[in-house]
């Protein structure tokens, strides 16, 4: 199945048709999903500062990555199943939405970058002074990527 | 002496509020940068409340999380205030109509009156609760209320525009 079908198949589902019919079903799941993101940015922001030596200095970096899983998984859990609400509002004009398809191609990178950061440094890395060159780099790279996800998120309701 | 609602037309007529509001991309620019600066805000405000409710962190001090999490939440504050003052003086006539405008003003003094509050009482014994998981009722009630009342300026920030 393509993703313009799978699209087409969303629209029909009872979700789809449920999300395009109601009128404050779009504004209730967005302010769920905005909810979420204020969760989830704090807990990835101090995780990412952690690990460039910017905050939390004095606690572990395994202590940090920990303890805030919970936080950021369940941040994007949370955002995944909203964001999939607003999507079935209208799957096949989502398909064709620039700002959209370059939300979803960044938020599947970073999704990638940050959870394989996070979770090898709360259970795999040894406690250095100081981060690698590695571990920097993917904090800059899952910081710049949240940041323009939100952009583009902003960004789907204007194009 | 003019009124509110003259003072509101007057400034909706300037340029400056017409550039803001007709203008493709200044608007929604500026109103990405105000949703990712009250996420900077509340996602490191909530990491404290969440630590007044001994639900992260527990082995760290309160007064280490706040020194920590505070210079982040402020530079969010500043984001936010200077944005949501664009915005405002973009739409400064329809906003004075505007019911969830009106209850996210009130709702931001509250949030403000909150830690006040929270500093004035509670929080002057910080030194004999900074190790403990459970901290005082006082700092527990100051925690759920920050959450509940963001959440709340959240929710009525984004109804701003449902209701225009």
């Amino acid at each position: 199945m393509s993703l313009l079908a799978f699209c087409h198949w969303v629209a029909k589902t009872h979700i789809g048709i449920a999300m395009r019919d109601s009128s404050w079903d779009f504004a209730v799941v967005e302010i769920f999903h905005l909810l979420a993101l204020a969760i989830f940015g704090g807990a990835v922001l101090l995780v990412d500062l952690r690990l460039l030596d910017l905050a939390f200095k004095d606690l572990p970096r395994r202590q940090i990555a920990r303890e805030f899983l919970p936080f950021t998984v369940g941040g994007v859990v949370a955002m995944v199943v909203s964001g999939y609400l607003m999507f079935a509002n209208g799957p096949v004009r989502y398909y064709f939405n620039p700002a959209f398809r370059l939300k979803i191609a960044l938020f599947l990178l970073a999704t990638v970058v940050h959870f394989a950061l996070q979770i090898w440094t709360a259970y795999r890395s040894s406690e250095k002074s100081v981060s690698t060159l590695w571990s920097r780099g993917a904090s800059v790279a899952s910081l710049l990527l949240w940041f323009a996800i939100g952009l583009a998120g902003r960004a789907i309701g204007y194009v | 002496m003019p009124s509110l609602l003259q003072i509101c037309q007057w400034i909706y007529n300037t340029h400056f509020s017409t550039a803001i509001r007709e203008s493709v991309y200044l608007f929604p620019i500026v109103e990405g940068i105000h949703t990712l600066g009250i996420t900077l805000v509340v996602g490191t405000v909530a990491v404290l409340d969440f630590r007044l409710l001994g639900i992260v962190l527990e082995s760290v001090p309160v007064t280490r999380i706040a020194r920590q999490v505070l210079p982040w939440t402020w530079t969010g504050f500043s984001v936010m205030f200077v944005t949501g003052l664009l915005l405002s003086i973009s739409e400064s006539a329809t906003n004075y109509y505007n019911w969830a405008f009106r209850i996210k003003l009130l709702l931001l003094l509250l949030v403000g009156l909150n830690p006040l509050i929270f500093h004035l009482t509670t929080y002057r014994s910080v030194s004999k609760w900074n190790l403990a998981t459970t901290t005082p009722l006082g700092a527990r009630i100051a925690a759920a209320c920050s959450l509940a009342l963001w959440g709340g300026i959240i929710v009525a920030g984004r109804m701003i525009a449902y209701l225009h």
